[in-house]
């Protein structure tokens, strides 16, 4: 009698369940997104600021978020090869998207852009890099820049101004040796792309975004001088001492926290350290401060080089586009980007177009978001450079992380880099793996 | 019918090992960036890493790596050991103590030996360097990355090795040992006589998976040094996860990973010989 009534009760519950989840799929249609790593404060902002909110306002939708932890890019390759990805694909940057578009892994979102209004809110440069054969396949998540973070407290104690050209950092730099400062805080122990951040600005600020967009384009080879004066640039302020003598035993936010100190005077970096301000200037009484990268003679002043973390795209297999797309819209809302960057900065600059009706909360620094209103005005008036990470495709740029080194520690000269860059990138343009360059006015 | 209880892993391997292995041999010979279709590239990928300065820097970085662990494991392995034998007090606690980095996670010990050891900020190293001993971090110069790196592995691995052969040397029969102390051995001549025979299959049985595991030492160095600075520390593995992953070159990492297999081929058929000499003895 028990047994059977134990029976009952089961298959109630199992009928129960099963109900409950054909009710359940009835009213709302799944949505995922597999996000990357993601300390555990900013996967709750995620949660409270996208997913909650959504899911509110869009009762027939059901949206997670799946945090996949750092090794998310190769997990979506093979997801997407076997077709079951999720719907927001969430890619490592532009480089990724031309090959899965190529692959027909993505859906082109040029109707959902035209409907929901992206073109007229997203700077129009960042629509022309998610597309591939004329085709949008992919938004940034958010865009960052290059530029030099410096100590102020330091620089008004010593009378120091911020450097506009090469030649005043150049003097700058050795003013900070001579007092035992190293001039540029930087390491690469965690990260060893780091490298590339440096070559990416004199790149810009040395070759110059011109000289850099043909190159690009396959109309001057990468062994032009401009190029070779930009890497001999960046050779010498190695060879002087500049980035100090623990460039590769420091994390990134180890080499930041002593511009905080006044152990180290710059940082030449990107916008992404904003994050690392208020955790390190505040208890050393010092005031940040952040300007353009100096620019050489000939090159404009400043010189925002553009980079892109990662894109939003839809996959060509999702039974929810529309839901996807929606998912995608929010986040390029003004509210989302007040909330996000009222609580998580430098991780989500979303690319919109007019910053000035967000609204983002008054304890967020104003350095910050001064540098991300200048910035974008900047891009909108195409006044913009070239990070490599972003705009290079995938060998070239590993290339560059390591080759640098070797001219750093004299194993290869300038000429030899540039040479196997040149053939790295030849290689590369000719099998169609060159990220979108959007046109330069 | 007692064959059927093989299937289940006949069926492991062939899922997990042979499908895998034959896909990336096949890989090798094409061109692939793993996503959009492969392109058949003949011998091209392998006449690319001929001419690849830096995969015979990896290749030459992971004979090195081998010799090392040849050499200092087992010879730290051997002697701890014998101590073990010979002097009993304290064996349990000295095993406890030989053996506890083997089961540190290895990101954990490759983090810790980073940060607190070799950091000029955060570490021992630089104590050492305030009080003005002149020491430098190793894995930050090319000529020490590899020996830096090699370090931390040996201090994570010599204590296996140590309580395998003690393991093994328990089994010595203890006349033979009695023996030669009462013929007077000196200690090295207990272990050039008596110890070092009584244990030689246990020995080259661990040279011969040595030789395997150097060829596939991936983790501490992508950890610590990700195969830098300016490729120093670079081994075939950290090389073939590059160029898979990063250069998105899969077939180069393919060809790579079949010369690392090569190495692993080479050593499993002395292993093998060995073996079946053993059963013949």
């Amino acid at each position: 009698m028990k047994r059977r009534t134990f029976v009952q009760a089961g298959l109630g519950l199992v009928t129960m369940s099963l109900m409950g989840g054909t009710a359940f799929s009835q009213e709302k249609k799944p949505i995922s997104w597999w996000y990357e790593t993601a300390a555990p404060e900013n996967q709750e902002f995620l949660r409270t600021l996208v997913v909650a909110p959504f899911n509110e306002a869009h009762p027939d939708e059901q949206l997670t978020i799946d945090f996949r932890g750092s090794e998310l890019d190769k997990q979506l390759r093979v997801a997407m090869l076997s077709g079951s990805g999720p719907d927001v694909v969430y890619t490592a940057g532009p480089s990724y998207v031309a090959s899965m578009a190529q692959a027909g892994q993505l859906l082109p979102l040029d109707e959902f852009a035209a409907s929901l209004g992206w073109n007229e809110r997203i700077l129009p440069v960042f629509i022309e890099l998610g597309k591939y054969n004329g085709k949008l396949y992919a938004l940034p998540k958010t865009y960052e820049t290059l530029g030099l973070f410096f100590n102020k407290t330091l620089f008004d104690a010593n009378g120091w101004a911020a450097p506009k050209t090469i030649a005043e950092l150049e003097t700058l730099a050795d003013a900070m040796k001579a007092k035992n400062i190293v001039p540029f805080g930087a390491g690469n122990a965690d990260w060893r792309p780091a490298n590339e951040h440096y070559v990416s600005l004199v790149l810009n600020s040395v070759a110059g975004p011109d000289n850099l967009y043909k190159a690009l384009k396959g109309e001057i080879p990468w062994t032009s001088e401009p190029f070779v004066a930009a890497i001999d640039t960046l050779n010498k302020w190695w060879q002087n001492g500049y980035f100090g003598p623990n460039y590769f035993s420091l994390t990134g936010e180890q080499a930041f926290a002593q511009v905080a100190t006044g152990q180290a005077g710059m940082a030449p970096t990107g916008t992404w350290n904003f994050t690392n301000v208020p955790r390190y200037f505040p208890q050393n009484n010092a005031e940040p401060g952040f300007v353009g990268f100096p620019s050489a003679e000939g090159v404009d002043y400043p010189i925002y080089a553009l980079g892109i973390g990662s894109t939003f795209s839809i996959a060509a297999t999702s039974k929810n586009p529309e839901g996807a797309a929606e998912v995608i819209d929010y986040v390029f809302s003004d509210k989302f980007y007040g909330d996000m960057n009222t609580v998580w900065q430098g991780e989500w600059n979303t690319p919109l177009k007019d910053l000035s009706k967000v609204q983002v909360g008054a304890e967020v620094l104003p350095l910050y978001t001064e540098t991300m209103k200048g910035l974008a005005d900047a891009v909108n008036a195409n006044q913009y450079g070239y990070t490599t990470w972003t705009f290079l495709p995938p060998a070239t740029d590993t290339y560059i992380v390591s080759g640098i080194e070797e001219i750093w520690l004299g194993k290869l000269t300038t000429a030899d880099f540039l040479a196997k860059l040149d053939e790295t990138f030849k290689q590369e343009q000719s099998e169609g793996k060159v990220p979108a360059i959007p046109e330069r006015v | 019918m007692h064959r059927l209880y093989l299937v289940p892993t006949l069926a492991i391997n062939f899922v997990i090992i042979l499908v895998p292995a034959l896909l990336t041999i096949a890989l090798a010979f094409f061109r692939w960036d793993g996503i959009s279709a492969p392109v058949f590239n003949g011998l091209g990928n392998f006449q690319a890493l001929a001419g690849d300065r830096v995969f015979w820097s990896a290749l030459t970085n992971n004979l090195i790596w081998t010799a090392i662990f040849l050499v200092v494991p087992i010879a730290m392995g051997l002697l701890a050991a014998t101590m073990l034998l010979i002097a009993p007090r304290g064996r349990t606690f000295f095993q406890v103590v030989y053996f506890l980095p083997v089961i540190i996670a290895t990101a954990i010990t490759a983090r810790v030996w980073q940060g607190m050891i070799y950091s000029p900020v955060t570490g021992l190293f630089g104590l050492m360097q305030k009080s003005g001993l002149p020491v430098v971090n190793p894995l930050s110069l090319p000529t020490t990355a590899l020996f830096g790196v090699a370090t931390v592995d040996l201090w994570h691995w010599w204590g296996f090795l140590c309580v395998i052969f003690f393991a093994a040397l328990r089994q010595v029969p203890q006349e033979q040992i009695e023996a030669a102390r009462i013929e007077g051995a000196t200690f090295w001549q207990m272990m050039r006589y008596v110890l070092l025979p009584g244990i030689r299959p246990t020995i080259t049985l661990m040279m011969i998976m040595t030789v395997i595991w150097s060829f596939l030492v991936f983790d501490f160095v992508y950890i610590l040094t990700q195969g830098g600075p300016a490729f120093s520390s670079e081994v075939l593995s950290t090389l073939a996860y590059r160029k898979a992953f990063y250069d998105l070159n899969v077939g180069q990492a393919a060809a790579t990973a079949l010369v690392i297999s090569l190495f692993g081929l080479v050593a499993t058929y002395f292993y093998i010989r060995v073996q079946s000499q053993e059963g013949e003895q």
